[in-house]
């Protein structure tokens, strides 16, 4: 598949808004993302899911999810965000995302609807679900002093 | 009547813990699952609460095997972020140290692998000539492990005098060509042990979605350092290493391949390496509102760091997938028709960091 189908493919998949292509590579931004539809294009697209990303959004928001895919000789970042911190589960299909959603579960409490088996993967016992969210989201550092000079 | 089999958190043949617990009718496995998480440290939170340049040595804690690469793609994504270029000389110096670190990871695995199947000797020759390697190493950055030689835009230490590396180099190559390769490739016991043993086909390489020598070794060709070049590989005519056979020997004779490029490439850096400064900036670095992802080829597999920033003093998130996230999983795809003894060369022949997995 050359460069401009796949950026063509990607602006067809069903949610994505935008496609950008710089230098960090590709991103397709689709706040309403289906992934089930992702999911089926996949093995059209050429893609290899490299990881998910989750970005908690607040305490108790949503949660940015940055799927990571390889197409070979550059990345394809496709970027959506929860409802009501829950999405669908690209497991059943793409097993590579299975450890993934779990962790993103243990750290941030999304639900993916749909995975298999969503056992706690780094979670110890005894910690709730979004064992990271909270700390997370308090973690930036205020700004120093400005430079007097 | 089937059973189950825990081996581990705690197993004598690793410092790091995780599970597998094997299902076997007699000796024969029929089923593994994995458990991971027993370490787990939450680098990534940690990460959001240091600066810019603490937080470079705080990843390089991610794990004490391949530290560079962690500290060195946290600084390549924040470059990306700043619209940073390294220059010429530190790229050089970061390719020659990626590459003795790829060196020591593969003698470390070489070692345990070699004490997995009982081959105690060799074990012995493996961690003699890493020693090797080591010396190298502290030699060029002052330090064995956790080498401090990154910083935002360049390096820490300039490697002033090339030339008088190589005959360590020297050294080292004839170690592995005239002890170590052979003793692995042509050894009956050797062979014997790893020959036919944890097989995982091309398509389910392909379908866990594994990376590094444990997909070389299936037939994937897939190696960052040729797919996306970065660094000066594509100045030093780089060739990667594939294999067919799918087993464990395969993943042995990928790894012992890499070593051998992995002297070359550092003779052809050392040799090529151009005059000019080591570092793009003074100081500490500013890194303006942005988010990129980065990868690169660690001596397990592809990393993958994604870096945001908006703007303050410290990173406003930073996500780190290490080889052994994924290839770990894969032990799951080795196992069924393996007898119980294998277990242990099994699960090492995909070169397991639970320190990188746990993170």
């Amino acid at each position: 598949m050359t460069h401009t189908d796949l950026l063509a493919r990607l602006a067809d998949l069903p949610g994505v808004e935008r496609v950008a292509d710089g230098a960090n590579g590709i991103r397709a931004d689709a706040p309403f993302l289906d992934v089930d539809a992702l999911a089926d294009a996949l093995p059209a697209l050429g893609l290899r899911l490299g990881t998910i990303t989750g970005i908690p959004l607040g305490p108790d928001g949503e949660t940015a999810i940055i799927y990571h895919f390889v197409a070979h000789d550059r990345i394809v970042d496709v970027a959506t965000v929860t409802r009501n911190n829950a999405i669908a589960s690209l497991a059943p299909r793409l097993r590579p995302a299975s450890w993934a959603e779990r962790e993103i579960h243990d750290l941030f409490d999304v639900d993916f609807l749909g995975h298999p088996n969503l056992a706690p993967l780094m979670r110890p016992e005894g910690y709730a679900t979004g064992m990271m969210r909270a700390p997370m989201c308090a973690a930036r550092r205020p700004a120093p002093p400005s430079n007097p000079e | 009547m089937a059973f189950t089999i825990p081996v581990g958190p705690y197993h004598p043949a690793l410092e790091e813990p995780f599970k597998v617990s094997a299902t076997c009718d007699g000796e024969i496995m029929r089923s593994a699952e994995i458990q991971v998480g027993f370490s787990f440290r939450g680098i990534e939170l940690l990460a959001q609460k240091r600066n810019w340049t603490e937080a470079i040595t705080l990843v390089e804690r991610v794990c004490g095997i391949c530290s560079n690469t962690h500290a060195m793609t946290f600084c390549m994504a924040a470059e990306k972020i700043a619209g940073i270029t390294v220059p010429k000389r530190a790229q050089y110096v970061r390719t020659i140290v990626a590459e003795l670190e790829r060196l020591h990871s593969h003698l470390l695995w070489a070692g345990v692998g070699a004490e997995d199947i009982g081959f105690h000797s060799l074990f012995m020759e493996v961690y003699q000539a890493r020693e090797k390697v080591m010396d190298l190493l502290e030699a060029i950055t002052g330090n064995r492990v956790n080498y401090g030689m990154n910083r935002i835009g360049g390096i820490n230490r300039d490697i002033p005098d090339p030339a008088i590396h190589r005959g360590a180099l020297d050294a080292l190559k004839g170690a592995l060509t005239d002890v170590v390769v052979p003793a692995f490739t042509q050894n009956p016991t050797a062979r014997a042990r790893l020959i036919g043993i944890g097989p995982l086909s091309r398509e389910q390489a392909i379908e866990w979605a594994v990376v590094g020598p444990v997909a070389r070794a299936s037939g994937v060709d897939m190696d960052v350092r040729r797919d996306e070049p970065y660094l000066v590989y594509d100045e030093l005519d780089f060739r990667p290493s594939l294999r067919n056979d799918c087993d464990v020997f395969a993943r042995v004779v990928v790894r012992v391949e890499e070593m051998l490029e992995s002297i070359r490439l550092i003779e052809a850096a050392l040799e090529k390496m151009p005059a000019g400064p080591i570092a793009a900036t003074e100081g500490w670095a500013e890194i303006p509102p942005g988010e990129t992802t980065v990868r690169i080829e660690a001596p397990r597999g592809e990393v993958l760091y994604h870096v945001v920033s908006d703007g303050g003093e410290t990173p406003a998130r930073v996500k780190i997938r290490t080889p052994s996230f994924v290839n770990i999983p894969a032990i799951e795809a080795m196992v069924p028709g393996q007898q119980l003894a294998d277990l242990a060369i099994i699960q090492a022949s995909v070169d397991p960091c639970i320190s990188c997995t746990d993170r």
